[in-house]
């Protein structure tokens, strides 16, 4: 490996991280998109910076770049703010306008200018190591390793002093305010963070990675865990990984390192929705199944409970009188026998004391509809947890 | 943290392999664009291995890099660009390798100040697509030439004798394009395609050259410059406007229906390569037949 493949897969997980962390709270807060927002909306800043210095190299672009995306965070918090429209809307709001002043500025003063956001400010993670800082003619590295470690940095401590008040002010900003410190400022501070992060990062390493780097390992986590500290470490930790095993498949493939690290985050997204052990699609799928099952016991009982005789407790003619397919009617009958619900007695079936009582339980539930019934029979009788 | 560092110390177990030593000890150049790969391959010939980085039909100022550029860099021992922020911000980067000690060349910067069209509004910006000069490609050439020998004196023969061969060649395919171009009356040499990039050759022949769309890809040609120009065709009585291979043909095809509308017919007249050769299996994969084509294509549409 190469001082230069090296540096690249060190700033690319610095980057990942410093995205993961406001990311986790963008994501609560339904804004996530904020991001993609700030690519466009940035052009107006950097057109007026080019007015100034008339010079697409200089370093004030970054600088109004960077001030129009904080100008663009504060107007949709202030929109979104009033309660008048949704978070998403917010965002509609702000930088398609934005961007339109940049357009109309660039027809108006500029036509003949190479002026835009790709020319300007988004960079391009291979090239990275090329762009070096040199201080009294020493190398210090790369130029984007060092801006993206102070935006880290900052952002980290930022995180650490402020924790317990992001916290409130992202879960609750009610309590926040009956606490005594104002959730606004908090939004506020938030949200300059993640533009100005957001600005480092497309210099370093171009918009779309930076968007994916925002949004998949924050969404992904959220559907492992709620904890708040455990989905920053987890966000922060598969945002590296995600950049690395991306960065090598880049590299066998001789493809583009920020478009492949965006489809491995992509695939890591769809394995956590697919497996995720609570929320994921099959342990909600299998759940649904279990439910259906639970119905239908129920229902059998409900059954052998509202009937003395034999005849209509055969286990042979069960099915009839139900109208189950034999399958399920199996499937019941084994789960219902399993948990000491029923006895089976010369192929007639009967409840147990426990059967009944699930049974008398379910039938209060079902005509005077209370909850507290409910949790009793769920924890009770939760049946394929033993 | 720690985490982090055993995924990284593991991968890069299973990744390092001992690098591939290229017993090739030939000069290697890195060029940018389609242009400049075929300059530096015609001057270099066998002498140089050259590695593109753009191929056929990129634009050059939306380049996406692959992985294997990094390495393609790391082990170039010469970078040659276009400059003139035609490569948008690897333009810097490029300028910053000369301070960590990798050579860089522009091209741009072989042109004198009075050989760079500018900006109207804005004296430091420059009109970055140079190549449609003949006179600036043989400028470029030969000093090119020089720059080679000069970073690789083992091969100067070889550069001196394709150099000079391909001046050569440039000449007689600037008379042959001037030739062609007399067939059109100078009243004729009007110049319609969709974005700024022939604003040299106009300047060089004596064409008005009109872009439908300015230098920068952010914005959109406006109702009113569709307009303008939609009765600029008619007062003129253009016969054909055109299109080019790396820019969208949609604002062209609409510029068309806007003349069609008043009456007026125009054709689109075929496709020029602008910012991009042809494939380079192709006659228009390399600099002098994308030359001839564009210009057969333009007098034979107007004629």
């Amino acid at each position: 490996m190469t001082n230069a493949q090296l540096e690249i897969q060190i700033i690319l997980s610095l980057v990942a991280v410093a995205c993961a962390l406001p990311g986790v709270f963008l994501v609560l807060r339904k804004m996530a998109l904020i991001s993609d927002a700030i690519s466009h909306s940035i052009l107006p800043g950097i057109v007026l910076g080019f007015f100034i210095t008339q010079d697409l190299a200089s370093p004030l672009l970054i600088v109004m770049a960077t001030l129009t995306g904080v100008l663009t965070v504060v107007l949709v918090e202030y929109i979104q703010k009033t309660g008048l429209v949704k978070e998403d809307t917010a965002i509609g709001l702000v930088f398609p306008s934005m961007f339109s002043i940049g357009v109309i500025l660039i027809a108006r003063n500029a036509g003949d200018v190479h002026l835009d956001v790709d020319a300007v400010l988004l960079g391009e993670v291979a090239f990275a190591p090329f762009d070096r800082w040199m201080y009294n003619g020493i190398d210090m590295g790369p130029k984007s390793l060092w801006m993206i470690g102070t935006i880290l940095t900052v952002s980290i401590s930022l995180l650490i002093l402020f924790f317990k008040e992001l916290k409130v002010a992202t879960f609750d900003a009610g309590l926040a305010a009956s606490l005594g410190f104002t959730p606004i400022g908090i939004h506020y501070g938030l949200m300059t963070v993640s533009s100005v992060t957001t600005v480092g990062a497309f210099d370093a390493i171009g918009a779309i990675l930076v968007v994916a780097f925002m949004i998949v390992p924050a969404a992904s986590i959220y559907l492992l865990t709620n904890n708040l500290k455990k989905m920053l470490v987890y966000s922060a930790l598969l945002g590296v990984f995600a950049s690395i095993v991306g960065y090598w498949i880049a590299h066998f493939l001789d493809a583009s390192i920020a478009g492949t690290i965006a489809t491995v985050l992509g695939l890591l997204f769809f394995m956590v929705y697919l497996f995720a052990p609570d929320k994921g699609y099959i342990s909600q799928w299998y759940k649904i199944k279990q439910q259906k099952t639970e119905v239908a016991m129920l229902v059998f009982m409900l059954h052998i409970a509202n009937h003395e005789e034999e005849q209509e407790r055969n286990v042979n003619h069960l099915q009839e009188h139900i109208n189950w397919t034999s399958q399920l009617a199996r499937k019941v009958l084994r789960l219902a026998n399993q948990n000491n619900m029923i006895v089976i007695k010369n192929d007639v079936v009967s409840l147990t004391p426990k059967g009944a009582e699930f049974t008398n339980k379910a039938v209060s539930y079902i005509s005077d509809n209370k909850n507290a019934e409910l949790e009793g029979i769920k924890q009770n009788f939760f049946l394929f947890r033993g | 943290m720690k985490k982090i560092i055993a995924i990284v110390v593991a991968i890069c177990f299973v990744a390092c392999k001992p690098a591939e030593k290229t017993n090739n000890l030939k000069f290697t150049v890195v060029t940018t664009t389609t242009m400049i790969t075929d300059l530096v391959k015609t001057i270099g010939g066998d002498a140089i291995e050259v590695k593109g980085i753009m191929g056929a039909g990129v634009d050059p100022h939306l380049y996406k890099a692959s992985e294997g550029d990094v390495s393609k860099l790391t082990s170039a021992d010469l970078i040659i660009y276009n400059g003139l922020h035609l490569e948008g911000k690897l333009v810097d980067v490029f300028e910053k390798m000369n301070q960590v000690g990798k050579k860089t060349i522009a091209l741009g910067d072989f042109l004198a100040h009075e050989q760079i069209i500018n900006s109207e509004a804005f004296a430091s910006s420059h009109d970055p697509h140079i190549w449609f000069s003949i006179q600036n490609w043989k400028t470029i050439a030969t000093k090119l030439t020089e720059a080679l020998i000069k970073e690789n004196p083992e091969n100067k023969l070889v550069y001196q004798k394709n150099g000079a061969d391909y001046l050569a060649k440039l000449t007689a395919l600037e008379t042959e394009v001037k030739t062609k171009i007399e067939e059109l009356p100078v009243e004729k040499r009007i110049l319609v395609t969709a974005h700024d990039a022939f604003s040299y050759f106009g300047k060089e022949f004596d064409f008005e050259v009109v872009g439908l769309q300015g230098l920068s890809t952010a914005t959109e040609a406006g109702v009113k410059d569709v307009q303008r120009i939609s009765d600029f065709i008619i007062e003129n009585k253009v016969r054909a406007i055109f299109v080019e291979s790396s820019v969208p043909k949609r604002t062209v095809e609409a510029l068309q229906a806007s003349v069609n509308s008043k009456g007026h017919t125009v054709v689109i007249g075929g496709e020029l390569f602008s910012d991009a050769l042809g494939n380079p299996s192709d006659e228009m994969g390399n600099y002098i037949g994308m030359f001839r084509y564009n210009v057969n294509t333009i007098v034979n549409a107007l004629k």
